[in-house]
């Protein structure tokens, strides 16, 4: 019966390796000494605490993230960049099984990429984001943000050298977000990436504002509808969507 | 009671309420170079922080004991260190990390070789750049002509390197031989690959002093990539002033299917370019190629590549040395399978085989006379790679090469001129990196031929050593046999292999943007071939006692940073070199050799107008010839060479399809370009031997194209 009990609680909850060891002492501890009334009341105790502690364990992870999180949409600079990077790297070496910590270093460091104005340097910075997005997508090969944000990254990629790889990396991003929008139709980061590519992609190749204000619509309403999974879950986007918005309306105008 | 105080403890030691230790200190690198933004936490918990510009951190943490603190950088080794958090209330620890070896930053041994990939990062030429280069006409051997090294030999189409002869340069594919990579050529008449450079997505171009796994080649290797599984659906059809072609792909989960094709003919371009051939009938030809790719497992990966090749021509060809004028009549076709497999074995451990087939067939058709050649080739190839640790690793393999020429001449009587060969190569080759910054390569090469009962056994050595951050010299050296090429050995089957020696010597600056680089070196030449004169049929007028030299420096310098939206660069190759070969009197230098060679490409997008622009520009200096109404011999020189040729791409919409326009014009500024003259075996009346020049088909070309994705 100890065992079951054990066994309900210990791999799930324990996200603390330590509590782990310690319920694991404290079990053989019972063997010995204790009688079974009293072992029954441990174990409830044990199982309490346990909850106790899963609830500080997980609401630490929140915490945590949250903080960062609010950082990551805050910052400016590169060196700022790339402290919410690593706190994030922190994080993910703790949270194995968690994606987010992952999509939201990648996120961090293809910013850093977008911002960095010595075009040798960027690539080191995407090689960064690279391996961790790929490392998230082990974790949840399903996930379609994951793959908004690989889509997010190939962009960054073809500054660096437009002519010799703007080819290969547009087909590249467009499977990514074929890929996102086939997991979740309704991610509206990839209607706002594709608008603004659009936007910024000249007329005469079928590119422009004009063309682009449907996909911007269609991203405010996506955006409108959307509900992160969790309050740490990502959930960035409107406002440039809104703001993006408003200047092809402003362009269509002239 | 005894129960609850326990748990108790139990609860403060989970919630962590207990006092604070700060871990403070500073990161720099092995140059005492403070490092900032370095990651420095605990493993196991939250706790860490990013080091400053001048790379201090601090941190708090209520962890207790024995603890792992770790440190990460970009580009940087992570650092380990145990800490005993029980120890103080303030622990100091500096730390420095060790670079890593990345793609730019390790030392890569690189003497002689060009490499072209899409894959790597820091290359010097991409697939893209051969396929937009003006000069060389959507031709991967013409885009070479822009590398220093390569002489400009505009007669001939083939690839002469480094002094020496246009067939001293091997094609592989896939680490595969090529046996006859280009197409059928008339006289005096340019040549070009039968292959498209959309098919690869890299090439690797060495001019000397290569690995130990490619072989019969005195001078030069060419090892193109195919390319890996296509990863879309995909289709696109082009229609050009010369021809259409069209190509799908279809893609499966492990595998991928591609089918191209195309029919050329230069019946309309032949007459809106001016030409200075009498053509009877123009070059017509068509080509068929299918790929096949298929992943098997998690490495290993199975590549088919299938070609087949067909095409005609005739012209009228006033033969000078003869005196006549001949009706050539040109009728070729080729058959091309190479299949690979590779995959790793654990993780130390990968293989690669490859198997290959080759049959060309030849018809020359010259007024009543007829020469037939066919050739068959089949390879086998198995090599092994096997890394020990990061330092060290070791290639070896075997390949067996079994080739069948005939040539059947129906001139005054039949005759049939069979060569027979089956060579037998072994290679191995150890790698070894004694610290980041220097490497050496050690090989040997052993080849036995059972058509020459001969067994060579050669060495290849190389080293680089980092300078600098993107900077490093290499230095390579080898000796490299060829068999004599089947002209010769179709007359003389005893003729040994011919042999050159190399050593080269590099400098080098590359970094994602810029590259500069200084090769100079020294080559020798040992048992070419002689003759007493040219097509003599008793075996004992040829014999293995040529010998020759060439030495110079070449200079590469490619920049795509400078100028916004453009990308150039500048080869120039000095060359000093000399021959006694074939029916020299005496050494002199060979008529393929000119000792300057300049290229400048430059491309520009204009992104307002779309357009993609490039201009290329050659000179070669002086080439020497013979000619028999002067004394001594190689005693004339022809004027330089200089060409201007362009291109201009257009991105467009067409009917709502994404659509490439394509302009090319060869010798814009229409240069008489005269390559060199045929004269006359025998003097006129009035003792004079006549001469033709030798030219470019064309003055001036120009092809107009229009590809549309589907």
């Amino acid at each position: 019966m100890q065992k079951t009990e054990v066994k309900i609680f210990s791999p799930k909850w324990n996200k603390n390796k330590k509590l782990k060891i310690k319920i694991a002492e404290y079990k053989h501890l019972n063997k010995s000494n204790l009688k079974s009334h009293k072992m029954k009341k441990l174990i409830i105790t044990l199982v309490l605490v346990s909850l106790f502690s899963f609830g500080f364990a997980g609401e630490a992870y929140e915490k945590a993230m949250s903080f960062s999180i609010e950082k990551l949409f805050q910052v400016k600079t590169i060196p700022e960049y790339i402290e919410v990077a690593n706190q994030f790297e922190r994080i993910s070496k703790i949270e194995k099984t968690e994606w987010l910590p992952l999509y939201y270093s990648a996120f961090a460091y293809i910013m850093i990429s977008f911002q960095e104005p010595d075009n040798t340097k960027k690539d080191a910075y995407l090689d960064e984001a690279q391996k961790y997005l790929d490392q998230a997508k082990t974790i949840d090969p399903n996930e379609s943000e994951l793959y908004m944000l690989q889509g997010f990254l190939y962009p960054s990629r073809i500054n660096v050298d437009p002519i010799n790889r703007g080819m290969t990396y547009m087909g590249e991003m467009n499977k990514s977000l074929d890929k996102a929008l086939e997991l979740n139709p309704d991610n509206p980061r990839v209607y706002y990436l594709r608008a603004t590519i659009m936007h910024h992609t000249p007329e005469s190749y079928g590119g422009g504002a004009a063309k682009a204000l449907p996909l911007y619509k269609t991203a405010e309403e996506k955006f409108g509808i959307f509900k992160p999974k969790t309050a740490i879950s990502p959930n960035w986007g409107k406002e440039i969507n809104d703001a993006e918005l408003k200047n092809a309306l402003e362009a269509l105008k002239k | 009671m005894k129960t609850l105080i326990v748990i108790l403890t139990f609860l403060i030691a989970v919630s962590g309420v207990s006092a604070q230790v700060r871990i403070t200190g500073k990161v720099t690198d092995q140059k005492q170079m403070p490092l900032g933004g370095a990651n420095i936490f605990l493993q196991d918990s939250y706790d860490g922080a990013t080091s400053d510009s001048l790379g201090f951190f601090s941190f708090k943490t209520g962890l207790k004991g024995i603890q792992t603190l770790s440190a990460t950088f970009i580009g940087y080794k992570p650092v380990l260190r145990k800490l005993d958090l029980d120890s103080a209330k303030t622990i100091v620890i500096n730390l420095v990390l060790e670079e890593t070896g990345g793609q730019i930053d390790e030392v890569v041994i690189n003497a002689g070789a060009f490499e072209a990939s899409d894959k790597k990062k820091a290359v010097i030429l991409r697939v893209f750049d051969i396929a937009t280069t003006p000069s060389a006409q959507g031709d991967i051997f013409g885009a070479l002509g822009t590398l220093p090294g390569v002489q400009k030999v505009g007669e001939d189409g083939r690839v002469f390197v480094r002094g020496g002869e246009g067939y001293e340069t091997k094609t592989f594919m896939d680490g595969m031989l090529v046996s006859t990579p280009y197409l059928s050529r008339m006289p005096d008449m340019p040549t070009r690959g039968r292959f498209s450079p959309l098919l690869f997505s890299g090439t690797l171009f060495s001019t000397g002093a290569y690995s130990a796994e490619y072989g019969q080649a005195l001078s030069s290797i060419v090892d193109m990539k195919t390319n890996s599984p296509e990863t879309e659906d995909k289709s696109s059809i082009s229609i050009m002033t010369v021809g259409v072609m069209a190509s799908t792909s279809k893609c499966w989960k492990n595998s991928s299917l591609s089918l191209s094709g195309d029919y050329v003919t230069s019946g309309l371009s032949n007459k809106i370019n001016k030409q200075q051939v009498d053509w009877i009938k123009s070059p017509v030809g068509i080509d068929g190629t299918v790929m096949y790719r298929q992943k098997t497992g998690k490495t290993g990966m199975y590549k088919f590549f299938g070609t087949y090749n067909h095409s005609t021509s005739g012209m009228n060809y006033p033969n000078t040395q003869t005196g006549e004028k001949q009706n050539i009549l040109l009728n070729g076709s080729n058959v091309y399978l190479n299949n690979t497999y590779n995959n790793t074995m654990g993780e130390k451990w990968m293989i690669k085989s490859g198997l290959v087939l080759n049959y060309d067939h030849q018809k020359f058709d010259i007024n009543n006379d007829q020469v037939v050649t066919n050739q068959k080739m089949i390879q086998a190839k198995l090599g092994f790679t096997h890394s020990f640790n990061d330092q060290t690793g070791l290639n070896f393999g075997a390949d067996w090469v079994n080739s069948s020429y005939e040539q059947n001449i129906r001139m005054d009587g039949n005759f049939r001129l069979p060569v027979l060969n089956n060579q037998l190569s072994g290679f191995a080759e150890m790698e070894y990196k004694l610290t980041k910054k220097f490497a050496t390569r050690i090989g040997a090469r052993i080849e036995n031929s059972s058509l020459s009962k001969q067994t060579t056994l050669v060495p290849r050595l190389s080293g680089a050593y980092k300078t600098g951050n993107h900077s490093q010299v290499s230095l390579a050296c080898g000796q490299f046999y060829q068999n004599p090429e089947e002209d010769y050995l179709k007359f003389a089957p005893q003729l040994k292999a011919e042999k050159a020696e190399h050593l080269v010597m590099t400098w080098q600056y590359l970094t994602e943007l810029k590259t500069f680089r200084v090769e100079g070196y020294l080559k020798k030449y040992s048992d070419l071939v002689k003759f007493s004169e040219p097509l003599a049929t008793n075996p004992f007028d040829y014999y293995n006692a040529g010998s020759g030299h060439a030495e110079g420096l070449d200079v590469f310098w490619r920049d795509k940073e400078t100028f916004k939206s453009t990308d150039y660069w500048i080869s120039y190759s000095w060359i000093n070199a000399s021959r006694n070969y074939k029916d020299y009197p005496a050494a002199a230098i060979p008529s393929y050799v000119s000792e300057h060679n300049l290229s400048i490409v430059y491309k520009r997008f204009f992104e307002s107008l779309h357009t993609f622009a490039s201009v290329t520009y050659s000179f070669a200096s002086s080439r020497p010839y013979h000619n028999p109404n002067f004394p001594g011999f190689m005693n004339s020189k022809t004027n330089p060479y200089n060409d201007i040729s362009i291109s201009l791409t257009y991105l467009m919409k067409f009917f709502g399809k994404s659509a490439v326009l394509h302009l090319m014009v060869n010798n814009l500024a229409g240069f008489d370009n005269i390559y060199g003259y045929n004269f006359s075996k025998v003097p006129n009346a009035t003792g004079q031997y006549e001469s033709t020049p030798i030219r470019s088909p064309f003055v001036r070309q120009t092809i107009l194209l229009i590809s549309i994705m589907l």
